[in-house]
């Protein structure tokens, strides 16, 4: 588990518009930061159209590009690149579920405990919480509902719209990353397991080769408290590996969407995601 | 003896009477002004009064239609040695409001301390995540609060709710005493009552205060929501008396974290905005996207530091009804004093063996909405219904964090005016504070609101309230009757804002 990965990625995004577009004002959340399980060592955002770039970090700690291009223009470009040194966490032992429930730590936790619109989920489902509950492991019980959800909820891409609910996910037993992670984030939370959204890339290789560059994923996963904040793939059924690079932390999708943004003129088309990693060591 | 004055018999502290035919000693001079006057003569006057307001547009909308704003003809007076008691407390309440905001969008502290549990701030539907890491210049977040006062059975003040967002209310103030000066002139060189009139220039001064260290000549703007909104009135009259811009959303842009209005000569950099934008709509690129009354890019403008925005984004966390509950220990912890104002006595129901104890007599408490105001959705536990306690009950367990519950004040009475002679009427006080970052400085006075209605207890203007003006004497030590004092310490007679025909609507969407 020790072993470390050098990754280079190039995260490209952006909106065409059926004309001209502008007084554009966007947010993106694409840079990824140090944390303890992955270490930053360069990262840059180009802007097409060339505008001013401003950055700060929001509430949850995310890195945030801010810009607004005033000028016309057909097209607009994100793309963000970064050289990230990544390696899995050590799994630690939990906390027992009395101490995660002491009321310490569910007020310190309130808001990755509390439902969001998103996360909310009710009826049938939630009637497998008690049976999850009895497992003393927390890091088992997670894996259990995980599994559960995965079980459940097959990945079709497509099936669910970037604005949807877990509720919505659930009932179709269709979705993507993220409607798999909103799902699990709320049966979590509603197990009074504090936890949070995860926006990031996935590297998919098993069998990375340095040098290789390999379609990745703009990818979601889940953090949940356990004594320490510990990640959870519930979409690939594993736990967060040294190949999950992190780029923020939220309640929901909203609290860490990639591109964000308002403008001025006719109807937009996504450019579509592309996300390009290369093993450098 | 003219007018007959109606015997209060509510129970309520009684502003102008000790006992019955006993005027309190404040109100002595006053009482025999007002009686020398015939019931006709006061009627005239009222009348009077209503036409100034009409004629000014002083109007606000109720029930789908434009009235003027009822300005009865009885003021309300207020004692120095009592005023200077109040505007200390209103001060240090705002120093704490203002500790408080930096807090909980910085450090945390209190949650540190486990003074506050962290998710009271966190499930506030006004706490504004966007907002965390914008720092003002001068620390100013509350340029201006509106604290609402209640006197209790007993005589004493206490704060009802606070109102840091966007308080409305203050031009019905300046007007009050335009429209009474003009009409009862006799009764101003009869008593010497602080002057209102330096709102607009304090106000100035505490938003130029404001402005980012980097602007040399600071460019300050009110911003409305607009010709529509209710209080426009009062966003031109600010702008006018104060002798800056009064922009709307369209009128400004941001660029690159700059914001310029929009002037037949071209751009200007634009440095303190004094909005009158509720958060929601102020950026559609944070909040509502659908917005037209906002300026896209203007939360991020702030946390460059380029621009200021007057009140803080976010400061409705300090508003909710269950955060105010929490005020005193606000002030012991930030400030280390002692409250100066006490709360109404009011019950967190969002905890378990409280809320059990209300819901089991529900009938005896009055129980609001966290985030209701304009006294929307207050339910005044004596006179509901069975039905209207059934739904409230339901409503309350469902989601407890919504609702406070407080015990009933009798809301002191004031003599007013009402048509056939003068009567007992409750009456609140919203006195206006603005905080330059050094001082919070309170308007002497405020908006004395009145309850029209017989025994009617909700003041607000939009359940068909009006208002008196509201005197704070000068020194109540000066023996008036029969020495006048010296024409320099007399005062003066209030010129009026230069201004003509502007529509007023109270209430709605404001606070």
């Amino acid at each position: 588990m020790s072993e470390r990965l050098g990754l280079a990625i190039r995260h490209h995004t952006g909106f065409t518009y059926d004309g001209l577009a502008k007084a554009s004002y966007n947010e993106a959340r694409m840079t990824p930061r140090s944390l303890g399980t992955q270490q930053v060592q360069s990262s840059r955002i180009t802007v097409r159209p060339s505008v001013p770039l401003s950055s700060h970090v929001d509430y949850f700690g995310t890195l945030v590009t801010a810009f607004d291009i005033q000028e016309t223009h057909p097209q607009l470009e994100v793309e963000a690149t970064s050289q990230v040194e990544s390696w899995a966490a050590t799994l630690e032992t939990p906390l027992d579920w009395r101490a995660l429930r002491s009321e310490r730590l569910s007020d310190r936790f309130s808001e990755f405990l509390l439902p969001t619109h998103r996360t909310a989920l009710v009826g049938a489902i939630t009637d497998e919480i008690a049976t999850w509950q009895k497992l003393s492991d927390v890091h088992e019980c997670v894996e259990t509902a995980s599994n559960f959800i995965r079980g459940e909820v097959s990945y079709v891409p497509g099936a669910t719209t970037v604005s949807a609910t877990a509720q919505e996910a659930w009932d179709r037993r269709k979705g993507v990353c993220q409607d798999i992670t909103h799902v699990t984030i709320g049966l979590l939370r509603a197990m009074g397991i504090p936890a949070r959204y995860v926006s990031g890339y996935l590297y998919p290789a098993t069998e990375p080769e340095v040098g290789d560059v390999v379609e990745g994923q703009s990818h979601a996963w889940v953090e949940y408290f356990s004594g320490t904040w510990t990640g959870i793939d519930p979409t690939n059924g594993v736990r967060e590996t040294q190949r999950h690079i992190i780029v923020g932390h939220g309640r929901d999708y909203d609290d860490v969407a990639p591109l964000k943004g308002i403008y001025q003129g006719p109807e937009s088309t996504q450019l579509g995601v592309l996300v390009e990693i290369r093993r450098t060591h | 003896m003219g007018v007959v004055f109606e015997e209060d018999a509510s129970g309520a502290w009684n502003e102008m009477f000790s006992s019955p035919g006993q005027p309190r000693p404040i109100y002595e001079r006053l009482l025999a002004d007002i009686n020398a006057y015939q019931p006709q003569e006061l009627r005239l006057r009222s009348e009077q009064l209503a036409r100034t307001f009409i004629d000014r547009g002083v109007t606000f909308a109720h029930s789908g239609e434009e009235r003027p704003f009822p300005l009865d003809l009885v003021p309300r007076i207020l004692g120095a040695l009592e005023w200077d008691r109040l505007a200390r407390g209103i001060a240090q309440r705002v120093r704490a409001l203002e500790a408080f905001l930096a807090d909980v969008y910085g450090e945390g502290r209190i949650f540190d301390e486990a003074l506050m549990p962290r998710r009271v701030i966190t499930s506030s539907p006004h706490y504004c995540r966007a907002a965390f890491g914008i720092t003002p210049p001068n620390g100013v977040r509350i340029a201006v609060a509106g604290i609402d006062l209640i006197r209790d059975e007993h005589g004493n003040f206490c704060v009802l709710e606070d109102n840091v967002r966007i308080p409305s209310g203050v031009s019905y103030v300046i007007e009050n005493r335009r429209a009474m000066t003009q009409a009862f002139s006799a009764l101003f060189s009869d008593h010497r009552v602080h002057p209102v009139d330096s709102y607009p220039s304090r106000l100035f001064a505490a938003l130029l205060a404001a402005a980012p260290a980097k602007a040399l000549e600071p460019v300050i703007v009110v911003l409305s929501p607009g010709v529509f909104n209710a209080a426009y009135f009062e966003h031109v009259l600010l702008a006018r008396m104060m002798g800056v811009e009064l922009v709307e959303g369209r009128d400004l842009v941001c660029r690159s974290n700059h914001v310029y209005m929009r002037t037949t000569n071209g751009e200007r950099a634009v440095h303190v905005i004094y909005r009158r934008v509720d958060d929601d709509w102020l950026d559609p690129l944070q909040f509502r996207p659908d917005t037209v009354i906002g300026v896209a890019g203007l939360v991020n403008a702030a946390r460059a530091g380029n621009v200021v925005i007057s009140n803080g984004i976010g400061n409705g966390v300090a508003d909710d009804k269950l955060i105010y509950t929490y005020v005193p220990e606000f002030i012991r912890f930030y400030l280390g004093e002692k409250p100066l104002l006490d709360n109404v006595e009011t019950h967190r129901l969002d905890d378990d063996e409280v809320r059990a104890e209300v819901l089991g007599q529900l009938a005896r408490y009055v129980i609001k909405p966290v985030d209701g105001s304009g006294g929307k959705g207050i339910v005044i536990g004596p006179r509901a219904t069975t039905t209207e306690l059934k739904a409230l009950h339901k409503a309350i367990s469902a989601a407890p964090r919504n609702f406070i519950a407080q015990r009933p004040v009798a809301l002191s009475t004031h003599p007013t005016f009402v048509g056939e002679g003068i009567a007992p009427r409750h009456i609140d006080l919203r006195p206006f504070a603005v905080n330059d970052g050094e001082d919070v400085w309170v308007l002497p006075g405020g908006l004395t609101r009145v309850a029209l209605g017989e025994g009617e207890l909700i003041v607000n203007s939009s359940r068909g309230g009006g208002s008196k003006d509201t005197w704070v004497l000068n020194d109540e030590s000066i023996p008036f009757r029969g020495a006048v004092p010296p024409a320099s310490a007399r005062s003066r007679r209030y010129a009026g804002p230069p201004r003509q025909n502007d529509e007023y609507i109270f209430e709605q969407g404001e606070q």
